[in-house]
This record gives C-alpha cells, sequence and structure tokens, in this order.
C-alpha cells in the first residue's frame, strides 16, 4: 500500500500568484503605477533639465560659484557667484523658524489641551487659512503694513539692545528696513501654519492614558507638558519644523519685496539694510538677464532645489518616524 | 502625627464665585495698568504691550494660581499665559493680513474693476477706469488647465498608494512629499529650461505647466487621505462577491471617497491659484484680454498684484490691493467649498468609520 503510493508519480505544483486576474484589472494597476513612477520621473527630470541649462555657468565659474560673493554680469567674462544669497537664505530661515517655533507649539498646545472643541476647530481653521495665503498677498501686506511696524521693533531692539552683536546697526538712516529681521518675520508668518499642523496631530494622537496618568501622578499642566509630552512627540516636531525650513528656504515673493537685497555678505547683523534670498535673487535679475546670466540663475535654481531636497527627505523621513501609527495603515 | 492639617486640592471641583473674580482680576488689573502707565509715559504700545503688560500678566496669573494650587500653580499660569499670548498674536497677524486686504481692496473693487482689462490705463489712470478681468480670466484658464492634468493624476498616484501591495509604494510617497517641498520658482525655471531647449513658445500654456509640478503632490496627498477613509472592508466585500479590482474601485471605492476627492481637488485649486513666481518666469505680462492660453502673453491675477506693486505710485498700489482681494476671494470661495465638501462627508462618514475602528 505504501509502496504504490510511493512509487505513484508526484502531481506537478501548482503555481501560486496574487496577480492580478483579468485583463482589465491589470491594465488599472497599469496605469495608476505609471502615474505613480511619473512622482520620480518629475523630480528627475527637474534636476535634469536644470543641470542641462546650468551646466555652462556651474563649469565655467566653478566651485565658487556656491561660496564666492561678486555678480557681476556686465564684465567678461562674468563672475557669477551665489555666496551672500545663500548665506542669507539659511539667516532668514533660522530667524523663521526662531520666531515661529514658539507660537506654532503654543497654537498647537493651545488647540489640542486647552480648547473645547469648538473653538479648537474654528482656531484649526483659521490656521490652515493662514497656510492658504498667497505668497503675494502676505508679499503686500508685508511691505505696505508690516514693514512700518516691524521698522518700529528694529529700532526698539536696536536702541535698547544694541550691545549685543547680532542687533548693532552702522547705517540707521535707511530706517530699519529690509533688513533679514522682517523678512524672517515674514517667513515665520508663513511656516507658523505648517509647524503648526504637524504639531497639533502629534499632540492630538499622543497616548492619552499617558498624559492623564502624569495628572493623577500630581503633575501639573508644565510639568506634564515638559516631561510627557514634549519627549514624546519631540521628534515629530522637530520633523515638522524642518518642513517648515524647505519652505522657508524656497519663499521668493513675499521676501523679494520686504528684503533689500545686497551681495555685501551680512553674517548675522539681522537688523542691518542688507541680506540676501536665493529664491528672490532670482526674481530680481530675471526680467534683465542675458542668456548666459540666465543659466547662472538656472545654476542657482539647481542649487536652491538640492538644498530643499534634502531637507525635504530628512523631515519626511523623521516625521514618518514620529508618527507610527499612519506606516500599517 | 506629623500630617499638616492642610484642605485637600480639589481640581475637580468647580471654580467657587470667589476663584471667578480672581481670574477675572488677574485678567482686568494688568491691561488697566498698562494702559494707565501708556497714557503717563507715553510709551510706544507696541513696546509696553512686551515689556509692560506681558511682566504683568504673567505675575497676576501666578498670584491666583498660586492662591488655588500653592507653589506649582505658578508654573501652570506662566504656561497658560504665554500660550495664550503666542496663539493671540498668530491670530493678530492673520487679521492684520486679512483685514487689511480687505479694508484697502474695498477701496478699489467695483464692478468695471472686475470686469475691464488694462489696455489703456497708465499708472495713474485713477480707478474709474481698467481692471482686473483680463487676469481672473487669465488665472482661471491657466489654473483650469492645470488641474485637467494634475487631478486624474493625482488621484491615480492616490489610488496606487492605497489599492496596490507594491513594494515601492515608500519610495513613491516619500518622492510625492520631496515635490511638495519644491520651490515654486524653481518649478517656474524647469519650465523655462524646458522652453529654451525645444524653443517653444512662452504662453499661458506654459504658465500652466509650471504650476503642474505644484499642485500634483497637494492632489496626490490629499487624495491618498480620502481613499484611506473608506473601509477597507467594503473593498474585500466588493471583491469576495468576484468584482475585479478596477470595478470594486469604480463602482464601490469612488462613490465613497466622492467628497474627498473634490476636497483634493480644491485644496489643490487653492495650492496654485495664488502662485506668483512660476507664472512670472514663464508667462509674459499683458495688458489686454486674451482668450487664447496656447500662444500669445496672458495676464494673471498673483502677476497682475507683483507688476503693480512694483510701481510706487498711489494708484498702481491700489489696484494691487484690489487684485489681492478678488485673489483673496478666491482663495476663500474655494477653501470654504472645501471645508463645506468634506464636512458633510464625515457626517455621512461617521457609523462607517465606528465599523472600522473596531
Amino acid at each position: 500500500m505504501s509502496e504504490s503510493s510511493l512509487s505513484k508519480p508526484e502531481p506537478a505544483r501548482r503555481k501560486l500568484s496574487a496577480g492580478p486576474l483579468s485583463r482589465g484589472d491589470k491594465w488599472f494597476f497599469r496605469t495608476t503605477s505609471i502615474a505613480a513612477n511619473f512622482a520620480f520621473v518629475l523630480v528627475f527630470l527637474i534636476l535634469l533639465f536644470l543641470f542641462i541649462q546650468a551646466w555652462p555657468t556651474l563649469q565655467a565659474q566653478g566651485p565658487a560659484f556656491v561660496y564666492g560673493n561678486v555678480w557681476d554680469s556686465e564684465s567678461s567674462p562674468m563672475i557669477l557667484q551665489l555666496g551672500p544669497m545663500i548665506w542669507g537664505s539659511i539667516l532668514i530661515s533660522i530667524l523663521g523658524i526662531l520666531i515661529a517655533t514658539p507660537m506654532a507649539l503654543s497654537m498647537a498646545y493651545l488647540i489640542v489641551f486647552m480648547l473645547p472643541g469648538r473653538l479648537a476647530k474654528i482656531a484649526t481653521t483659521l490656521v490652515d487659512l493662514l497656510a492658504a495665503l498667497p505668497s503675494v498677498v502676505i508679499g503686500l501686506w508685508g511691505l505696505l503694513v508690516f514693514t512700518p511696524v516691524a521698522s518700529n521693533w528694529a529700532e526698539v531692539l536696536n536702541k535698547y539692545l544694541g550691545w549685543i552683536p547680532i542687533f548693532t546697526v552702522e547705517n540707521a538712516e535707511n530706517g530699519f528696513r529690509g533688513s533679514p529681521f522682517i523678512a524672517g518675520w515674514i517667513v515665520a508668518v508663513m511656516i507658523v501654519p505648517i509647524i503648526t499642523s504637524v504639531t497639533r496631530e502629534i499632540f492630538s494622537q499622543l497616548d492619552r492614558d499617558l498624559i492623564n496618568g502624569a495628572l493623577a501622578l500630581g503633575g501639573s499642566r508644565l510639568s506634564t507638558f515638559r516631561r510627557v509630552i514634549l519627549p514624546t512627540s519631540s521628534g515629530g516636531v522637530v520633523g515638522g519644523v524642518l518642513l517648515g525650513l524647505g519652505r522657508a528656504v524656497g519663499e521668493t515673493v513675499a521676501i523679494f519685496y520686504v528684503l533689500n537685497l545686497s551681495f555685501n555678505i551680512n553674517w548675522a547683523n539681522v537688523l542691518e539694510t542688507e541680506g540676501g534670498a536665493v529664491a528672490s535673487w532670482i526674481l530680481a535679475r530675471f526680467g534683465e538677464a542675458s542668456p548666459a546670466e540666465k543659466s547662472g540663475l538656472m545654476a542657482a535654481g539647481l542649487v536652491l532645489f538640492v538644498i530643499t531636497l534634502i531637507i525635504n527627505f530628512i523631515a519626511n523621513w523623521i516625521v514618518s518616524k514620529a508618527q507610527p501609527w499612519r506606516k500599517n495603515q | 502625627m506629623s500630617f499638616a492639617p492642610r484642605p485637600p486640592v480639589q481640581p475637580w471641583a468647580k471654580a467657587n464665585i470667589g476663584r471667578r473674580v480672581q481670574v477675572a482680576a488677574a485678567i482686568i488689573v494688568p491691561a488697566t495698568l498698562t494702559m494707565l502707565f501708556n497714557v503717563l509715559t507715553g510709551l510706544d504700545p507696541n513696546i509696553s504691550l512686551i515689556v509692560v503688560f506681558l511682566p504683568l500678566q504673567i505675575i497676576a496669573a501666578s498670584l491666583v494660581g498660586f492662591k488655588a494650587y500653592g507653589s506649582r500653580g505658578i508654573g501652570d499660569a506662566i504656561l497658560v499665559v504665554v500660550t495664550i499670548f503666542f496663539s493671540v498674536f498668530v491670530l493678530v497677524l492673520l487679521l492684520s493680513v486679512l483685514g487689511s486686504v480687505i479694508v484697502e481692496g474695498s477701496k478699489a473693487i467695483s464692478w468695471q474693476f472686475l470686469s475691464q482689462n488694462n489696455r489703456y490705463v497708465s499708472p495713474t489712470t485713477s480707478l474709474d477706469y481698467g481692471g482686473v478681468g483680463h487676469a481672473l480670466l487669465g488665472t482661471l484658464m491657466v489654473v483650469g488647465l492645470t488641474t485637467l492634468a494634475a487631478v486624474p493624476l493625482g488621484i491615480a498616484m492616490a489610488v496606487y498608494l492605497t489599492q496596490s501591495q507594491s513594494k515601492t509604494r515608500g519610495i513613491v510617497r516619500t518622492f510625492t512629499q520631496a515635490l511638495s517641498g519644491l520651490p515654486s520658482v524653481v518649478s517656474g525655471l524647469f519650465i523655462l529650461s524646458i522652453i529654451e531647449t525645444t524653443q517653444m513658445g512662452r504662453s499661458g500654456f506654459t504658465g500652466s505647466l509650471a504650476l503642474f509640478p505644484l499642485m500634483l503632490p497637494t492632489v496626490a496627498r490629499v487624495a491618498e487621505e480620502a481613499l484611506r477613509l473608506v473601509p477597507v472592508d467594503l473593498r474585500y466585500a466588493a471583491l469576495a462577491l468576484g468584482a475585479p479590482n478596477y470595478r470594486a474601485f469604480f463602482q464601490v471605492i469612488l462613490p465613497a471617497a466622492k467628497s474627498g476627492l473634490v476636497t483634493a481637488l480644491l485644496l489643490g485649486l487653492a495650492r496654485i491659484v495664488g502662485e506668483t513666481a512660476p507664472l512670472i518666469v514663464t508667462v509674459n505680462a499683458n495688458n489686454g484680454t486674451s482668450w487664447n492660453p496656447f500662444e500669445g502673453p496672458m495676464a494673471t491675477l498673483p502677476t497682475y498684484v507683483y507688476n503693480y506693486l512694483s510701481s510706487s505710485f498711489m494708484t498702481s498700489q491700489q489696484r494691487a490691493w484690489g487684485a489681492a482681494l478678488v485673489l483673496l476671494m478666491l482663495v476663500a470661495i474655494l477653501f470654504g467649498l472645501a471645508r463645506f465638501v468634506s464636512r458633510s462627508k464625515s457626517l455621512k462618514s461617521k457609523p462607517t468609520k465606528k465599523r472600522a475602528s473596531k
């Protein structure tokens, strides 16, 4: 009996497959995957086309394109160097982050832990509305409404805290306008909603039992915030701040109006009437640029894109690590 | 024993009248003191708000907190005061933007401002002539063209991310997020470099091409959230009944997620309708009305604001305010519609959501 069953030829193994069965499904998934792959095709295309156009400049200027501080399109050969603009972008972004983070954290804490349901919804809507304001409108407001107010603040800062090195000003006759300080505020207005919405989501997904436990053990609002809420959500908050940083570096039109672009490198005198921003510089030079200078602007755009790509990759990685509840969906 | 006889703290007890009076006093007293101080010394209100009012408010709130909860009440009071102060500051900034645009813009706005174009308008022409009609039309056409391409593609990406089991989903999501951080001026330069390479003419169409990479990630992200909200049981039920995946999607999931997808469309529109830099780089400005987005120069609202703000004449600035108000109203309409649509969705999907979480 057993021998006979052994001698039987083994049936051919059935192939197991989990692919789409019908032709319609095959086309369905094919189409969607083509669409999805378009995301990196697009990123790749942007890098490629900018690189093709920027190559002559990058070749002619060498690495000094990134750190030198002369932009002279009249001379031959042209000297196109972007150092002060890149540093200016970084300085403004840091200022923006320093101003925006406390505001965004407060807003998120207020919405999640202090306001009752309906008010919290209204506050969330208002913050989202702030995110939807076009940057040209912010620029208009920044130039005609905010600059007079902020230059007033800057004057006071300089008067009372002028002994701190970063608040010193050499040319006070410019009326404190067009400084990185004001541009930092404008950037802060634009990134507060981004940081707030990321932080708010992290706060609202925190384990309520943890917070209630801390309160039951006799913790106060402050100690719960410092010892429980902040440590458990710090990853997400840092990621949100980095996302805001990515937006701040790429901000164009609003800064173009409120900042006095200058190639005298301004290391940290935030109240001085000169600063830089790569994106705004592209916009400022674009109208009157010769083809060769346009290539330089493309190179500036390439540098900007690479910087924002790196920041965004890091930020999204941190945010997704801090939101484990999104992973298993 | 050694326990001091101390009244028990009862945080759950309702605040009595004495406590309420204390809180009210903690709000009113610092404000009046600051106002008095301002009147007496003539200090700039901007400064006294931070130098005088904030410390006074913190002290007052700490006193009340100390009286109610002992020493730990002080920390709480400081936290609450600082939180509210910063949040109010954000709201003041927002209301300042909205308020100034509405107040200044409504001076310029009229029916003729909305309908006429700017063909015979110089920087000093009075506001009775010319308007943003051509720019409004241009914005609608440029943004409409972008939408035609970006919405189907964005939704298809969202379908890929939610319905398929591919291993590359993580990478696709990462790149979509990276794309959402694309600086708008770089998007414009990208299309410009294509124009330079292919010798294509600049037109409204190139502008809508430049807006495309900015709209795509927003649509994809919001659509993905919308498709996620549909309970996966619905899809399994359809598949178990023998439906192929595409019919399960088109006949079951799509109707269930319809309002969420409309929200994705509206938020994507709100994202790009105010984009300025890409349009400045890729579209030539125009003072007349253009009906053909595939050829010739074209005006759009954001570039209109940009051009008129660059001029220092009073009437030009008022035109900029007026156009900004029109732009803001467009954004507000889109935004309000999105809220409305997504709210009606959340009402309908409540029971299904509960079942899914079980």
